[in-house]
């Protein structure tokens, strides 16, 4: 079989190309973070042993809310982006294209603001925890 | 709804191989993975607004239905991960990758090595459930 030439084309710097690059950089990142937080959370620690004080304790450590911080900011994003282009594919019209890019921004925005209050604020709870 | 109907036949009748798989397991893993981050971010926040609603959501999430959706869930996560990193060194990196042969057989080392960081975790994970859900194991 003949090999595939690669076209090299020039693309506009628009806020497609920007996504395209971000969902890629962002991949790079997330792989430690995601991976780091699935495996210590799911496999090591285990849903079995989670409470408000294993939170708490967690929260306690600025590097785990910083660590929390940045996955929120990264892993919420690429997801949201992952989602617009999926229904890209089923909106063909600009105007279904600029509701769902209008839509999907509230809610990203709303979800993370509600998440960051969260990781700011902490466990909602008197000490000692129970 | 025609373009609904003309994508998703394109997505099931398209008989691209390990291309076409691929791509969809991408977007099925990343939008169930999605999916889940959009409910686990809503319940960590619980810990701040409701924290009563916190350990309601923790006791859900410690049933075995959920137990074993956390496990395909891993799946994905691993899956998505490193079809991504794939994609994205080929994009960023090297072009001259994208080719239909070199598609097919980095699909198949996808696979494997999703399935061989998958099964230890997997086997941890159903351990802990049968051990706190059914009392095996000595739990």
């Amino acid at each position: 079989m003949a090999a595939n030439k690669v076209r090299e084309a020039k693309t506009p710097n628009n806020y497609e190309k920007f996504a395209w690059k971000w969902m890629r950089y962002s991949a790079l990142l997330l792989i430690p973070l995601v991976w780091g937080h699935v495996i210590l959370q799911d496999v090591v620690v285990g849903v079995h042993n989670m409470n408000l004080g294993y939170v708490a304790e967690r929260w306690a450590s600025l590097f785990w809310r910083g660590f929390d911080a940045l996955l929120l900011a990264f892993a919420f994003a690429h997801g949201i982006n992952g989602v617009r282009q999926v229904l890209n594919d089923f909106i063909h019209s600009d105007q279904g294209r600029r509701i769902l890019f209008i839509a999907l921004f509230i809610f990203w925005l709303a979800v993370s603001l509600i998440g960051l209050i969260a990781l700011l604020a902490g466990v909602g709870q008197q000490f000692p925890l129970k | 709804m025609a373009s609904l109907v003309t994508t998703l036949s394109g997505y099931l009748g398209y008989r691209g191989r390990e291309g076409q798989w691929s791509f969809l397991l991408h977007r099925i893993s990343g939008l169930g993975t999605g999916l889940f981050l959009t409910i686990h971010i809503l319940d960590t926040s619980f810990v701040y607004f409701a924290p009563s609603l916190y350990m309601e959501a923790i006791k859900l999430y410690q049933s075995t239905l959920a137990g074993v959706g956390e496990v395909v869930l891993v799946f994905c996560v691993f899956y998505h991960g490193i079809n991504g990193l794939r994609v994205a060194y080929f994009d960023l990196f090297a072009p001259k990758n994208w080719t239909i042969p070199s598609e097919r057989k980095t699909f198949w080392w996808t696979l494997g090595l999703s399935l061989a960081m998958w099964l230890p975790a997997a086997a941890i994970m159903l351990f802990n459930l049968l051990k706190n859900n059914y009392g095996l194991f000595g739990g």
